[in-house]
């Protein structure tokens, strides 16, 4: 499926569940994108991180509406819990199945984006592990000097833009060199198709988020 | 196929005050492998960038032009296809994952039709030998993997000219020898123009046509083939030393104590499985070619980077130490200077190191001569961005021996300072050494004015690191 | 397209990286995350640590309008800090982005108020402000806030401006203070 359509489609869910208080709608939605997961052969491992990892955030808010909460608090309550659970594993149905460079392909392809924006940022995205080692270096050093340099530093961060501004000109200036000019056309070797079955996909999507909303009785 | 004239150049950084190329004018022929030399900082990455457009030159600075045509006037999606760089630090020259992704992108940029990008694509890295490498992830390669890599991009891209920014920093010998080889192949057999910047001489000799030399004045000058016999054997002879050195004997209580220690780097094997000691108080030397893993053995040291087997300190496994304590016991001196400083200015990074010393050895009186002595004295509120890569060597070297931790691991410190500079430097380690009974140890391709301060000398090379009585 | 002129690939490389480096440190923090919720769950206060931390989350997008001064930076700040953050911290997938947007837009806003031309303490309380407002505006109904007793509604807004003010303004300020007495800004927007 096209990246970017289904990239819609779960912005749309994701949306419109902010707005709707059904638990059951929320359940329907982990179970289908349970299923999808399974679908693309997601492993139990991963589906099991999936479920602890949002259980803190969701007992906070459930017991906040719970214990503080005006008129219906455990119905807000669940509502609330089983939201988290909605957005992680409809969101995991897209992060865990579409590589940061598909989208990119199919926001540049089918979208016009500029690429300077999606090079942009696939250039630095791929520096993400140099970057956590830069991280436990500007620590280090801070260490070795005599200081600890927490979240609240500022001089962690000052650091950490200094390198940023450092490899940004470089990166940017690699890139020129292998031939990439700002605001050029280029051509594309993997080509992303947007294809009708992409836009019903989408449609069919949405009409069914809306009869789970407003048409079936359960809440 | 292009000739390069460079017409009366000249070039100031935005925030300097002297030129950094002045008046500079030459010719590059065309087919031609041009050898471009001169000390560390003195330009030769500002020219490569100037020739390859990445920075433009201001108007009425000169001109650049290949053939007949102005750099300037060139159109921006033609310049690839004219000229391409290869840059010095192989860590941020690639936008994308893997190498056929990266390959894929320098093609689109060229608006290539892809229907032949598949074959160019092989083609350039059967050309570099690195077919295998084709779907793996860049940020798992090595130094010398990378650069393989980085060409392969540009024989794709079939840049008329090359440029190359001191190309093999980070890069092992045998993939130093198979990327020269293909250069050659590429001036040879394709007619490409290649210019080369290195301060690194060995093996030039019978391989360039032209050697190009930075002046003092900040001028270029071509040097007639009649020098060149005595220009190389010079380098050559300072870069060699007679020196002896002892081995060490097993101690107890050793500083370091590696047992089994392996090194990597992704997939690649840096050091195999090695038993190993430093001993304390004493001064260790070790050398080894470019990319063999010397700086990834003291990142190892420090905890930043992982190794399999054990380091103990001290007789303690060092990843059972205290994060905080054992930064105190070891410190690094990085490479690149910048990596250590934590302030804006030189009497702030000062100040900082005097604060939080270990020992109270370094008075307000002994910085002051200490500074002095490496010509630093009267900057204090200079911002340190704006040093010179020389006076911010010095400046780094003397904040961390300020500190006076028990070890300072020293990567390189001799990189990029003149003569005078490591003279002063020296005689500053010895004499704070004499006193504060402080242990070193020091990567170093530089010999001259270190072997008095050396006891002790570890070779890393071919995967092995062992103590050798001479050096290389 | 006339916007996307204005930036830079190197731009946008930088924010990019600012966001990733700055979501990095971030992680750190997530023990502090887990502790109070865990310790303010039981008297239904659980939300306070997400309170305390979000000034945090939304530096990026103030510090990147502040830093850059450019039309849309600090929105794109933050949406590049959570598009990256998407696919790399995973779990949080699509929420994450639309988080993104909103703080994003919430920053920018703060410099649209003040059109652009207060880049001192007034534009940073304004951003620092319509940050707090937008984003509890969205929490209202994504969080379900809208049907808590209103002290608590209160103690969180207050508690979120100041976390925005801290982290977003008063750090950010710290931060883009040193980076103006080390020079090293002017020279990375003339590429």
């Amino acid at each position: 499926m096209n990246p970017s359509i289904k990239l819609l489609l779960l912005f749309i869910i994701a949306l419109e569940i902010s707005f709707t208080t059904i638990i059951s709608l929320n359940i329907a939605l982990v179970i289908l994108a349970t299923l999808y997961l399974l679908w693309r052969r997601t492993s139990l491992k991963t589906l099991g991180w999936l479920l602890i990892v949002p259980l803190l955030p969701a007992i906070g808010l459930w017991s906040t509406q719970y214990i503080n909460g005006t008129g219906d608090n455990a119905q807000m309550a669940w509502v609330l819990f089983t939201r988290i659970y909605a957005f992680v594993f409809t969101g995991a149905t897209f992060t865990l199945t579409t590589d940061i460079l598909e989208l990119a392909d199919a926001l540049e392809q089918n979208w016009h984006l500029p690429a300077k924006f999606a090079y942009g940022v696939l250039a630095a995205y791929n520096l993400v592990p140099k970057i956590q080692h830069e991280v436990k270096v500007i620590r280090m050093a801070g260490l070795m000097r005599g200081q600890t340099l927490s979240f609240w530093s500022p001089k962690l961060y000052f650091k950490a833009i200094l390198v940023s501004i450092n490899w940004s000109q470089n990166l940017a200036q690699a890139m020129q060199s292998h031939g990439f000019v700002e605001d050029a056309p280029r051509t594309h070797y993997r080509h992303v198709p947007l294809r009708a079955s992409d836009w019903s996909i989408l449609v069919i999507g949405i009409g069914l988020l809306q009869i789970g909303a407003f048409a079936i009785p359960w809440r | 196929m292009a000739t390069i004239t460079l017409n009366n150049l000249t070039y100031t950084y935005p925030e300097a005050s002297v030129p950094v190329l002045d008046h500079v004018n030459l010719t590059l022929p065309a087919h031609q492998f041009t050898l471009l030399t001169g000390p560390s900082g003195t330009g030769k990455s500002t020219l490569l960038r100037l020739m390859t457009g990445l920075i433009k030159l201001p108007a009425d600075h000169g001109q650049i032009t290949y053939d007949d045509q102005d750099l300037a006037t060139l159109a921006a999606t033609d310049r690839a296809g004219q000229v391409a760089l290869m840059f010095q630090n192989p860590n941020q020259q690639f936008a994308m994952d893997t190498v056929q992704n990266e390959l894929v992108f320098a093609l689109e940029n060229r608006q290539v039709d892809p229907q032949v990008m598949t074959n160019r694509i092989n083609e350039a890295l059967d050309f570099v030998g690195i077919r295998d490498l084709q779907d793996r992830q860049i940020n798992h390669l090595s130094g010398g993997e990378k650069q393989k890599v980085a060409l392969a991009v540009i024989v794709a891209m079939n840049s008329d000219v090359i440029l190359l920014d001191e190309p093999f920093a980070s890069v092992d010998p045998a993939a130093r020898a198979s990327l020269l080889r293909r250069l050659i192949k590429l001036r040879d057999d394709a007619g490409k123009t290649i210019i080369l910047a290195d301060h690194d001489l060995t093996d030039y000799e019978t391989l360039v046509d032209q050697v190009v030399q930075i002046n003092a004045d900040r001028s270029l000058s071509s040097l007639p083939k009649p020098q060149w016999p005595h220009f190389f054997a010079a380098f050559s002879a300072q870069a060699a030393s007679d020196h002896h050195w002892p081995l060490p004997k097993n101690a107890p209580n050793a500083l370091f104590d590696l047992q089994q220690v392996q090194l990597q780097q992704g997939s690649f094997v840096l050091l195999q499985p090695t038993d190993l000691q430093f001993l304390d108080h004493r001064n260790t030397l070790i050398t080894g070619p470019n990319g063999s893993g010397k700086s990834t053995l003291f990142e190892a040291l420090v905890r930043l980077n992982p190794y399999t087997g054990q380091i103990n300190y001290h007789g303690d496994n060092i990843q059972k130490l205290k994060a905080k304590r054992y930064a105190r016991q070891i410190a690094l001196l990085f490479q690149d200077a910048e990596t250590q400083f934590l302030n804006i200015t030189v009497a702030e990074e000062l100040a900082q190191s005097q604060k939080y010393a270990y020992g109270d050895y370094f008075t307000t009186d002994r910085i002051q001569q200490a500074l002095t002595q490496l010509n630093l004295a009267g900057r204090d509120e200079q911002v340190i961005y704006t040093l010179s890569e020389g006076q911010k060597k010095k400046l780094q070297i003397l904040s961390m021996l300020i500190m006076q931790s028990p070890v300072l691991l020293m990567d390189e410190p001799l990189k990029g300072l003149d003569l005078k500079s490591v003279d002063a430097l020296v005689t500053l380690l010895k004499t704070t050494q004499a006193a504060t009974q402080q242990t070193l140890i020091i990567i170093s391709h530089q010999l001259t004015g270190l072997t008095s301060l050396i006891d002790y000398h570890l070779r890393f090379d071919q995967h092995q690191l062992q103590y050798q009585e001479v050096a290389p | 397209m006339k916007w996307a002129k204005s930036w830079y690939l190197s731009d946008v490389i930088l924010l990019a990286l600012i966001g990733i480096f700055f979501g990095a440190i971030f992680m750190g923090t997530n023990y502090v995350y887990d502790v109070l919720t865990a310790a303010l769950s039981p008297i239904g206060l659980g939300g306070l640590a997400n309170e305390l931390l979000l000034g945090l989350w939304c530096m990026p997008g103030m510090l990147a309008g502040y830093m850059l001064r450019l039309k849309g930076s600090a929105t794109l700040g933050e949406l590049l800090a959570a598009t990256v953050e998407m696919f790399f911290g995973g779990q949080w997938g699509i929420a994450t982005l639309i988080s993104g947007i909103v703080q994003g837009f919430g920053a920018e806003l703060g410099y649209i108020v003040t059109r652009y031309k207060h880049y001192d303490w007034l534009g940073l309380t304004a951003s620092a402000a319509t940050t707090t407002i937008v984003t509890f505006g969205w929490d209202l109904a994504r969080n379900g806030y809208y049907k808590l007793q209103l002290w608590l509604l209160i103690l969180y807004f207050v508690v979120r401006f100041i976390s925005m003010f801290v982290f977003g303004g008063l750090l950010t300020r710290l931060i883009t203070d040193m980076l103006d007495r080390s020079h090293v800004l002017k020279s990375s927007h003339s590429n």
